[in-house]
């Protein structure tokens, strides 16, 4: 599976009277754009937007966050399976994706209306929030659309997405006819023999548990958010889009997913420091402790049968996801398979553990430090000019109070860095 | 430094030079100059410190005799009023570990510094966890030199008033004490580097060490249900319909006491969950199913059972941190024992 990315880096975007791309600078026919979305006649509202990094905005509230790319050559279409698009298995050819940008989803719909799983992350463009969030350092085209609210919610989700990938593939077809200022050649080419065999077993949350459907909106793999037992795949399906954001967290995100630094830089470094194998994505929030030991038998009796020595291990979640998470870590190294675990922490207070179970065999941890924003005593943030989106967000441990998005707003609640973009850790004492 | 530490040295009969394990019953003495092992943690010192007193005690009579051991030593290091106790190092030995991470304990409870050194699975290492400040050490006194080196280093800036620096750079036992640190490197690099590592066997450091859970000890079983009364504790959110309590769905700090004296039931019109870790509708239809009410009803008429409590507790278990679990389990566990319940039906989600 061979495929050649072509990247078109995004210094400027303006409105103006024809999308197209030209050294760095991506205009946009607005009109064009939301007459394209308003296509689909679920969508009551659709505006767009455009924030850059330094600015005194606020973006909220933030579904997820798209690169856009395109398919330029080869089988299939880009963020394959979501919102009916084709699940023609992706990776091969070639693909074009605008860097230094992202479409941004905003819109009042929330994931599921099973309770407690609410939409929290905003960004800010500015100030101590956007320090920590590498996403603040992309210019951002907001897609602010909201859904006919007859509809019900998984309908209003799939609504709202399918908007998002709209504008994705307006923007990216500017790039279909160019020539890339930059291409890199992704290819899983021969296995060195004398290099180690690694895999990347990547976790990623599902909703089934919480929503009670298997198909409500969230992280998905070709478009399907079920409890599904381990996928093997390629990491150019990956950078192709069949797996993607969002769930909780402003690096849960789509654009987040496509740009993983650990999973580019084990790609980069096959045949170099280690054979790449490719991906196992282990779908997490399984209800019972049988079906977790069952998911992580499973994904190490896969690993291992691959040929993997070693493992790295990932997951987007927290709570009792852990769980199938830390057996996986437990089941390859009882096969011989040796594991390293990139995690966030739990609160510490008084010596408690930050793992949830912490089971032995994961003696190779790095840590992203504390996921929970109120550990890592983020303060409130600073009033805002603008803020692009809703302009009331409701806070408090019982969301009961509405409070202006501009002014000074509590942190959202959680930070975690799943995928290790930052130099932020814990030590102990 | 200034003046020259000084130092209190605890060994047990063998590294204090009275006899092997014939003389493990010996109380504790004490000896004005460095003998045994003190002689090399004098020599380690140099003249950065000196040891003023040899607190020496064979480790039977500690671990046996605790009590007493500990009251004299607390009544020598009163007198002595050292700047820093070192203890041990105890090696493998798992009662001289244990007593050292008393001696260190002691020591502390006085305002004194203390440090020890061990083999990180010495069951003092586990019982000194997480106060004391422990170095780790080999199996044998093989290890005596590197340990009484990494013991003085750390007794120096100790018992001068330094703060500790992180476990992994100072060279200590982890304390579970966590705290944010900029590791100047991103996560993902840091993550390979280690996989690199471990693949070639090479030494690694993790960044997040695995302590041993803490053990709850069961309570005895019920000997006779009939005659017990039982209460319901959940962790699943339960709440008065439309939740006029305002109970949070995740990161609790209270949990909420309940009557259901007068109920035979929990009903979906007068109950309902309100949870953010789990799929609440199921517990819409029928709240029974996180409290079942009904069936220790139907236990109570048939007398398998003495009776149900008064009241049910609940609180939303999501996200909240160990130390304020522990504390809620502790005041429920409390106000139950308190309230004559003789068994408890907890029910998680």
């Amino acid at each position: 599976m061979r495929l050649e990315m072509g990247a078109f880096p995004v210094e400027r975007i303006t409105f103006g009277s024809e999308t197209r791309y030209a050294d760095g600078h991506l205009q946009v026919d607005k009109e064009a754009v939301i007459e394209a979305v308003h296509a689909d006649p679920r969508i009551a509202s659709v505006d767009l937007d455009v924030a850059y990094p330094g600015e005194s905005a606020r973006i909220w509230p933030v579904r997820d966050v798209i690169e856009p790319r395109i398919k330029v050559e080869g089988p299939g279409v880009i963020y394959p399976g979501t919102a009916g698009r084709s699940i023609t298995t992706v990776g091969e050819g070639r693909t074009h994706r605008l860097s230094g940008m992202g479409i941004t989803e905003v819109s009042s719909v929330n994931w599921h209306d099973a309770g407690g799983d609410f939409v929290e992350v905003y960004l800010d463009m500015s100030g101590p929030w956007s320090e920590l969030i590498p996403l603040s350092q992309l210019i951002h085209l907001c897609v602010v659309v909201e859904p006919d609210p007859g509809l019900g919610n998984e309908a209003q989700n799939d609504a709202v997405h399918k908007a998002a990938l709209v504008v994705n593939d307006q923007i990216a077809a500017t790039t279909r006819h160019l020539t890339p200022p930059q291409q890199e050649v992704f290819e899983l080419r021969d296995i060195t023999p004398d290099l180690p065999k690694v895999i990347y077993i990547w976790c990623v949350h599902s909703p089934q548990a919480m929503s009670g459907s298997p198909t409500a909106f969230c992280t998905t793999t070709y478009g399907l958010t079920q409890l599904t037992s381990p996928w093997f795949l390629h990491p150019n399906e990956i950078l192709d889009g069949a797996l993607t954001g969002p769930y909780r967290t402003a690096f849960a995100m789509s654009w987040t997913v496509a740009n993983n630094p650990l999973l580019l830089d084990l790609y980069r470094r096959h045949g170099v420091d280690w054979n790449f194998l490719g991906v196992i994505a282990l779908r997490t929030e399984w209800t019972t402790q049988h079906e977790k030991q069952l998911m992580a038998n499973q994904t190490a009796k896969l690993a291992k049968l691959l040929g993997a020595q070693g493992a790295m291990v990932t997951w987007d979640a927290g709570g009792n996801e852990f769980i199938e998470v830390v057996r996986t870590i437990q089941a390859c190294e009882q096969l011989g398979i040796k594991t390293v675990f990139l995690t966030s922490e739990d609160d510490a207070t008084e010596a408690a553990p930050t793992m949830l179970e912490p089971l032995p065999e994961a003696n190779a941890i790095v840590s992203t430090s504390f996921f929970k924003t109120r550990t890592l005593e983020v303060p409130d943030l600073p009033p805002v000019e603008r803020v692009i989106g809703l302009q009331h967000k409701d806070v408090g441990p019982l969301r009961d109070q509405r409070v202006p998005t501009a002014g000074q707003l509590p942190p959202p609640p959680r930070h975690d860095d799943h995928y290790g973009f930052t130099s932020m850790s814990c030590i102990e004492y | 430094m200034d003046s020259p530490l000084r130092v209190v040295h605890y060994v047990n009969q063998f590294f204090g030079g009275i006899g092997g394990e014939d003389a493990a019953n010996v109380g504790v003495s004490l000896q004005d100059a460095p003998v045994g092992a003190g002689r090399a943690l004098q020599q380690a010192l140099g003249d950065a410190g000196s040891v003023v007193g040899m607190l020496i005690c064979g480790d039977n009579y500690f671990n046996e005799r605790e009590a007493e051991a500990v009251a004299t030593i607390k009544g020598h290091l009163e007198a002595l009023k050292p700047d820093i106790l070192v203890a041990g190092p105890a090696f493998g030995s798992g009662r001289y570990g244990l007593a050292c991470a008393e001696v260190c304990k002691t020591a502390q409870s006085l305002g004194i510094k203390a440090i020890s050194g061990m083999h990180p699975d010495n069951p003092g290492a586990l019982s000194g966890w997480p106060d004391v400040v422990m170095v780790p050490t080999g199996e044998t006194s093989a290890d005596m030199p590197q340990a009484l080196a990494a013991m003085v280093r750390l007794a120096g800036k100790l018992g001068g008033g330094e703060a500790l620096g992180p476990a992994e750079i100072d060279g200590y036992m982890p304390r579970g004490v966590r705290r944010v640190h900029d590791r100047q490197r991103p996560g993902y690099q840091r993550a390979l580097d280690m996989l690199l590592a471990k693949l070639g066997d090479r030494p690694f450091v993790t960044e997040v060490p695995i302590h041993a859970p803490e053990k709850v000890e069961p309570a005895v079983p019920i000997a006779d249900l009939s005659q017990a009364t039982i209460a319901m504790v959940t962790t699943g959110g339960l709440v008065r319909k439309g939740n006029p309590d305002k109970q949070v769905a995740a990161n609790a700090s209270r949990y909420y006491r309940h009557s259901v004296a007068e109920l035979h039931s929990l009903s979906g019109a007068a109950w309902e969950a309100y949870h953010a870790g789990y799929f609440n509708h199921i517990v819409n239809s029928n709240p029974n199913y996180i409290l079942p009410l009904n069936f220790l009803r139907d236990l109570e008429a048939d007398s398998q059972i003495g009776g149900v409590f008064s009241s049910i507790y609940a609180l939303p278990g999501v996200s909240t941190p160990v130390a304020t679990s522990r504390d809620l389990g502790r005041s429920i566990a409390q106000d139950l024992v308190n309230s004559g319940v003789d068994g408890c039906l907890l029910v998680a989600t």
